[in-house]
């Protein structure tokens, strides 16, 4: 890829085009909107019944304690995953096509982050409790939370994320908001003024913004590591069969880049259509996306692989007897969406023109969405189902309430990334400008 | 007291006669410490709350309300009444002004009683019953309550049980009336009435007196009284030692000295004659033990758990089992060892040549070879053996005549007199009377009035039998404790005692005498059946001189009390015997007669073809009696694991023949109607099985429990009855079974039947390998651990190196463990059973075990392998294992789960915050989690609020959302403690017992402190087949999990048809044998 980007725009045109979305949105967006409350509505509803009826509702059972809301929560951490990739490592790695998916995969970040952040409390089915067990209070009692528990390093590895992350995102707005505040009026002036810290774009600022967001990027890369190392720990930590693996942190992480990136594609497309966006998100930018998304693919098939032979090879009973099951055994259809969504479909994207096909690849990263979520699915159901002792085997099935609580959470992150591409700018402006040719190399 | 205690010790003695003989009975793990002298209940518990309305109403008297005060109760009340309108139920929580007499808040008292012929001991705290243990002392009982014993605790606290009596007025229409209206309109009723008639549950006591009485004094026939027992055992073996012997009574099966049973269809295991009693027997006499172990060899048609504990096993046809154990009397009278006189032998040959043609024929069809049945008959002679024949569960047209060819084999073994005691040491009597429900069934219509006592013909009669007919065109007065379908046709339905409330007796043994008397004030405003009848005399003007039934009982005991000899007056006695709850007057001595000639008796009825339909008593709710009690419909069949359904068993081979699957629903078509329930494909029936149990299909609206589950394959007979015993046949009848194409689920609790290949789960040892390996009592200290780093030693529970489980300072006094013995456990359930009820664990109803959520903290794994068609059974309790380096303690984030410093894994509910973490690292996935706030029972629509007073007050009760799982009785263990401690000493070894020990009728399980060295459990954890679940062989440097557990199992022994004590007898035994070990 070229060190710039070409294209004949003036810094005025990419104003004008990126805040097109505060005007009038395409009727899609509103189409899109409902929908995703109509989403939460759904899930809201099925959360205040699991409220008020126990956390029953859903399908979960001896053996299998958790079921689909942790497959929620793991598929929602591992999709934040790749806001951060793409703003932080890439930043330092200083790959200019990030420049205008980073703003929205830093916002799918924060947001997915927060969907997954709901899980956990909908989890335990006591909300009410969350707030006694949740910060590590001294208290009198000298009652701490569990340090040796993974769920604890869980707790600080995605609240230290989020934080990082949202300051990461809000930081690289803050140019851009200004920018806002100077093209609009009245109270939304105030706002946004407000909101932007009142920057001013002096030379000074942009010396402390650029290092502060070094820093940060630099800050933010070992948590793109971390976190879902971290979230991979919950399991592997455990010495149940199928999850007590070395592998699982590499593989996690592996996981999430590839889910990231495939979000962050089936996400650019409508919006790009939706606030007319094609002529900053061009189809160069898609096609670096879908390269990286077709390594991690690459990584995440060698990981199953890997997996498999060492459940063989160890000559364990019990850890092969999980890995059989999956392959072959009630759970198959699940494992085998999973590994032809993860692994053989975005096969195609070796040939150049399928990765220019934005039909095609859209539907394989969608495809790609369904199987990151079975992988999850795979993992927690069927290693638990069926474990050491076949006197307590059982089986999962996931009920409407399992279905509606999903549900939601999808609403509920398109619901908020829905309201970021009508208010903020979707790509990041001043990013863009200093990849822009130069204006006085500009002809007209 | 102590002066009572001596008294007794000449009772005491007696007992030993009775149950010694040169080996004793293990002797009870719990000395029993009896309670407070009982007299009376009212005397112990005084009812408090009258008294405290008496003070409340005085009080409210006494209130001096001038105007301003009125003025200012006016404004608060209004301001109240404006704010909240919310009833406030008034609670009376005030302390005793004067602490009752032998009543301590807190302390529990315990009262000997007689329950299900079992003899218990009736634990109650603050004037209520929570937990039924068994009586050591009982002979029969030997500290194991029955199932149904135990859970008599549901059906006394009922939420359906009725509270006031009910009659009829006009013609359809039944009200509720009080107790004196029922007298007034009874006593009316026997007046008018010419003939009068007793149906009554069958019983050995003095209530067969009283109803004979009864009848005579209103002038009525005592043969209009008809005893109704539904476990058709007694009546068949009672009525074939008639035949043979001319005598009555059932002999007493003592299994444990001998070295080879040979079952033809025996249940002992199942429903026995008496099932405690003999399974004690059986686990002393036939599990390895002291380096030796009996030999069980059985022919069945349909799995029994008796079945599954035989070290060989062979199918034969439904119905077979006269045939095939006519053929094992042939093969023994060729033999010239055959015990028995010449003119014995000749009367059995007549009836065996006179068979000779079925004999052969079945021997063809079943394939059974010469050589088989030669060997069996060489090994029977040549050992102390006992044929032990038996249809408990369903009986067969030839019901009596398989007993019958039982004894012929009995007397051809020598059998008599020594393995079955019949003459020397008392006898079984038989709760029911052969012939009398043939005579009930043909003379039934031509009473005009009816008395059914606590026993239900409408529904545990065959609908055939035309039961209905007889029940409709007749005054029925109905006496339940509980709701049931022969209410509906009653004109007086009275609701009366729990057994937990009334007065009775039993004589189990001949000369041995139990006492059942009331262990808390009535809690349904019920009577005493008895007592009914002696108050309507009383109005009908024909007073039978007696105040009530314990009067009426105590002048019987008077006749005992004369009979014994005993040389104090009549009040010590029978407080004696209160307390201890039974007596052993004089054991009747009989003089054994001889084989009488029975060939011309001997007619037997010809098998049907085809299918037959074996409809067996249930293994948890018998003949329906225990269907309204939540605990016994969840948990489950013992080989199945179904609950809260009626299934159909067939061969997996023939069901696959027949097109059928697990789960699909099936029409059952017999000659006398069908039935619909799904099909259960049982490894080990014979082709032509369908077996399926009773109890369930209830009428709908008797009770919130039995509404709407399972269905009543009765319905599908024809009547039929055993021509000699006079019961009616459940067993032998022909049908079809026709596929519906649609599937209805079964609630079966475990998914997966087979081992899956991991033996290291369940190991077993041969016979030979287990003899060579005994290990002397005097050679234990030299055993290592099974863990070398478990040892006990001071201070530290965890092994040195392990930063994931800190060591920190554990007791030095006592670390509790657990043992289980795999040989010994029948997959009864009975620990499941008990520990729902001790720890107030939830029953959850179908819909929730068909998800998976079963809430038992110690479930009973239970394995199939081997051939579908005869497979090996092995069972496997698992509670919580008690890990020292528990998985899931590491993985809590609050602290929820903890190790305590007696080694116990204890969960702080409180805590809880149900991230159920826990649970998915616990490897043996025995914790169970709150996936709502149980109810009593939630059956889908139907909840029902658990009864606050059935639940046992020192357990908390878990609400949703909490994490939970076996304490190891951790209140039982705190109780234990306590005591000990207020005497300044440790814990005794055995003077803790947890639930499921107690109910455990095998003594598969020890519990006790492992930092003990003599302790049971600590020695049981040193045999050489002790292993830990999952942890691998640390001799071989395979550790497994490493989860180091303070539970540990013991292996099964594989019977290689040995003698199977080989070098087992010589060796040394010094020191009493443990009762639940195994161990040498």
């Amino acid at each position: 890829m070229s060190e710039e980007v070409k294209w004949n725009k003036t810094i005025s045109d990419v104003n004008d085009g990126i805040l097109s979305n505060l005007g009038k949105p395409h009727p899609m967006f509103y189409a899109a909107w409902i929908a995703s409350i109509i989403c939460v509505i759904i899930g809201a509803s099925t959360w205040a019944w699991e409220i008020s009826v126990g956390i029953g509702i859903t399908g979960k059972t001896s053996p299998v304690y958790w079921g689909v809301l942790i497959t929620d929560f793991v598929f929602w951490v591992g999709i934040g995953h790749a806001g951060t990739l793409i703003s932080a490592i890439l930043f330092l790695f200083r790959a200019k096509w990030r420049n205008t998916v980073n703003r929205s995969a830093e916002a799918m970040t924060v947001f997915a982050v927060i969907t997954a952040g709901l899980f956990p409390l909908i989890h335990v089915g006591r909300l009410w409790l969350a707030l006694y067990w949740f910060p590590p209070l001294p208290n009198t009692n000298n009652i701490w939370p569990n340090f040796r528990s993974p769920l604890v390093w869980d707790l600080f590895a995605i609240s230290t994320y989020l934080t990082i992350s949202l300051l990461f995102w809000y930081m690289g707005l803050v140019p851009d908001l200004a920018s806002i505040r100077d093209r609009v009026k009245g109270l939304k002036r105030l706002v946004y003024g407000v909101m932007c810290f009142g920057w001013r774009g002096t030379a000074k600022q942009w010396h402390h913004y650029e290092a502060g967001y070094g820093f940060l990027a630099a800050l933010a890369t070992p948590l793109v590591l971390s976190v879902h190392s971290i979230v991979s720990w919950d399991f592997a930590m455990s010495i149940q069969p199928g999850w007590h693996t070395t592998i699982f942190p590499p593989y996690f992480v592996a996981g999430a880049i590839l889910s990231g990136c495939a979000m962050v594609y089936t996400l650019l497309i409508p919006v790009r259509k939706m606030f007319r966006m094609e002529e900053f998100i061009r189809p160069e930018h898609l096609e670096a996306c879908i390269k990286l998304t077709l390594l991690t693919s690459t990584i995440v098939f060698y990981a199953y692989a890997v997996e498999f032979f060492v459940a063989w090879y160890s000559g364990n009973a019990y850890e092969w007897g999980v890995f059989e099951k999956r392959a072959i055994g009630p759970y198959a259809f699940y494992f085998w969406v999973m590994v032809f969504c993860n692994c053989i479909f975005p096969m195609i994207w070796w040939s150049k023109a399928m990765r220019n096909n934005v039909a095609v690849s859209l539907v394989v990263a969608v495809l790609i969405n369904v199987g990151m979520w079975f992988e999850r699915y795979n993992i927690i159901v069927s290693s638990l189902a069926e474990d050491f002792l076949p006197g307590s085997w059982g089986h999962f099935q996931p009920t409407w309430g399992d279905i509606g609580l999903t549900v939601g959470s999808f609403g509920w992150f398109s619901f908020w990334f829905l309201i970021f591409c009508r208010f903020f700018p979707i790509v990041s402006m001043s990013e863009l400008k200093l990849i822009m040719p130069k204006p006085l190399s500009k002809k007209h | 007291m102590r002066s009572i205690d001596s008294d007794l010790r000449g009772l005491e003695d007696q007992r030993e006669v009775f149950v010694t003989n040169d080996q004793p009975f293990e002797s009870p793990a719990k000395e029993f410490v009896p309670g407070p002298l009982y007299k009376n209940i009212e005397e112990v518990i005084p009812e408090l709350a009258e008294s405290q309305e008496i003070q409340d109403a005085s009080a409210a008297k006494k209130l001096p309300v001038d105007r301003r005060d009125f003025m200012r109760l006016f404004s608060v009340s209004a301001a109240l009444a404006s704010t909240a309108c919310v009833y406030r139920p008034v609670e009376k929580a005030v302390p005793y002004v004067e602490q009752p007499k032998d009543f301590v808040p807190g302390v529990a008292n315990y009262y000997a009683t007689t329950i299900d012929r079992v003899g218990v001991v009736v634990k109650t705290r603050e004037g209520r019953p929570v937990f039924v243990e068994g009586n050591p002392e009982h002979p029969l009982s030997q500290g194991s309550p029955s199932i149904m014993a135990m859970s008599e605790l549901q059906a006394l606290f009922h939420p359906d049980r009725r509270v006031a009596p009910q009659i009829q007025y006009g013609t359809n229409r039944r009200g509720d009336a009080n107790w004196d209206e029922v007298y007034d309109r009874l006593g009316v009723r026997l007046k008018d009435a010419k003939k009068v008639g007793f149906l009554v549950k069958g019983t050995t006591g003095h209530g067969v007196q009283f109803y004979k009485d009864f009848l005579k004094n209103i002038g009525q026939s005592e043969d209009n009284l008809y005893l109704y027992e539904t476990n058709g055992i007694y009546n068949a073996i009672s009525e074939a030692h008639r035949l043979a012997f001319g005598i009555d009574g059932i002999p007493r099966t003592d299994m444990r000295r001998t070295k080879l049973i040979l079952g033809v269809g025996a249940e002992f295991l199942d429903e026995g004659v008496a099932p405690i009693f003999e399974q004690k027997s059986w686990s002393v006499g036939h599990t390895f033990r002291n380096g030796a172990k009996g030999r069980f060899v059985q022919f069945e048609s349909r799995l029994t758990l008796t079945g599954g504990k035989a070290d060989e096993r062979h199918v034969i046809g439904p119905g077979d089992e006269l045939a095939v154990t006519l053929a094992v009397v042939d093969s023994l009278l060729k033999r010239s060892e055959a015990k028995g006189t010449a003119a014995e032998k000749a009367n059995i040959r007549a009836v065996v040549d006179a068979q000779r043609s079925l004999i052969d024929s079945t021997k063809q069809r079943l394939k059974l070879s010469d050589d088989l049945l030669n060997k069996l008959a060489g090994e029977l002679l040549s050992r102390k053996s006992l044929v032990q024949v038996g249809e408990s569960g369903a009986i067969s047209p030839n019901g009596t005549l398989v007993q019958l060819a039982g004894i012929m084999a009995n007397v051809l073994v020598g059998a008599y007199a020594e393995r079955l005691q019949f003459f020397d040491q008392g006898w079984f009597k038989s709760p029911g009377r052969a012939g009398d429900i043939a005579r009930f069934l043909n003379e039934g219509k031509t009473y005009d009035v009816l008395f059914v006592v606590n026993v239900d013909p409408a529904f545990t009669m065959p609908a055939s039998s035309g039961i209905a007919d007889i029940l409709k065109g007749r005054s029925i007065i109905s006496m339940q404790s509980m709701p049931c379908a022969t209410d509906t046709y009653a004109e007086f339905a009275l609701n009366t005692h729990n057994p937990l409330e009334a007065w009775g007796d039993e004589e189990l043994v001949a000369g041995f005498w139990s006492l059942q008397q009331p262990t808390v004030r009535p809690v349904a405003n019920s009577r005493q059946p008895e007592d009914i009848l002696l108050w309507a005399a009383a109005k009908m003007g024909k007073p039978m001189g007696f105040e009530d039934y314990r009067s009426y009982l105590r002048d019987k005991w008077k006749l005992v009390y004369k009979e014994s000899g005993i040389n104090k007056d009549f009040e010590t006695f029978f407080k004696a015997i209160q307390r201890k709850g039974f007596f052993v007057s004089q054991l009747s001595k009989r003089d054994m007669p001889a084989f009488g000639t029975v060939a011309e008796r001997f007619q037997p009825l010809p098998l049907k073809s085809g299918m037959r339909l074996i409809a067996h008593l249930d293994s948890k709710l018998r003949d329906g009696y225990g269907a309204d009690r939540p605990v016994l419909q969840e948990a489950g069949d013992g080989l199945t694991t179904i609950t809260w359904d009626t299934w159909v068993a067939i061969n997996p081979n023939k069901a696959r023949e027949l097109g059928v699957k697990y789960n699909d629903l099936v029409v059952v078509k017999g000659p006398g109607g069908s039935f619909e329930a799904s099909i259960y494909p049982l490894p080990g029936l014979h082709y032509d099985t369908v077996a399926v149990p009773r109890g369930r299909g209830q009428k709908q609206g008797l009770s919130r429990i039995t509404d709407g589950v399972g269905v009543d394959p009765l319905v599908a007979l024809v009547a039929e009855v055993d021509p000699l015993s006079g019961d009616p046949v459940t067993s032998g009848q022909t049908v079809e079974i026709i596929k519906t194409g649609r599937r209805y689920r079964l609630a079966a609790m475990q998914k997966h039947n087979d081992i899956a290949n991991r033996r290291d789960i369940m190991p077993v040892y041969p016979l030979a390998v287990a003899v060579a390996n005994v290990r002397k009592e005097k050679d234990l200290d030299d055993v290592p651990d099974l863990y070398p780093s478990l040892a006990p030693k001071e201070g530290d529970l965890r092994s040195p190196n392990s930063y994931l489980f800190p060591d920190w300072k554990a007791s030095t006094e006592y670390r509790w463990g657990m043992s289980i013995d795999l040989e010994r456990c029948t997959g009864c359930g009975a620990c499941t059973v008990a520990c729902d009820l001790e720890n107030n664990v939830p029953q959850i109803g179908r819909e929730q075990v068909l998800i998976g959520r079963e809430m038992h903290w110690i479930r009973v794994d239970r394995y199939f392998s081997g051939p579908v068609d005869n497979p090996e059974v092995s069972y496997q309790p698992v509670p919580c294992q008690h890990c020292n380096h528990a998985p899931c303690e590491a993985v809590c984030p609050v602290y929820a789960t903890t190790h305590d410093q007696e080694g116990l894994n204890v969960q702080t509910y409180n805590r809880c915050v149900g991230t159920r973490y826990c649970a998915n690292a616990c490897p043996y996935k025995i914790r169970r989690f709150n996936w709502f706030t149980h109810k009593w029972n939630v059956m889908g629509d139907r909840p029902i609020d658990r009864n606050p007073r059935a639940l046992n007050p020192d357990v908390t009760v878990r609400t949703r959302g909490i994490m939970e799982k076996c304490t190891l009785c951790v209140q039982r263990i705190r109780e234990g403690k306590h005591n000990a401690k207020q005497q300044g000493r440790l814990v005794f070894d055995g003077e803790i017992r947890t639930a499921c020990q107690v109910a455990c009728p095998s003594d598969a399980i020890t519990f006790g402190n492992l930092l003990d060295p003599n302790s049971r459990v600590a020695k049981n954890r040193k045999d050489y087949r002790a292993y830990l679940l999952l942890n691998g062989k640390p001799e071989l440097g395979e550790y497994g999990l490493k989860t180091l557990p303070n539970v540990n199992y013991i292996a099964k022994v594989l019977h290689d048809g040995s003698e199977g004590i080989a070098a087992g007898d010589g060796h040394d035994r010094s020191g009493a044998p443990g009762p639940a070990g195994g161990h040498p």
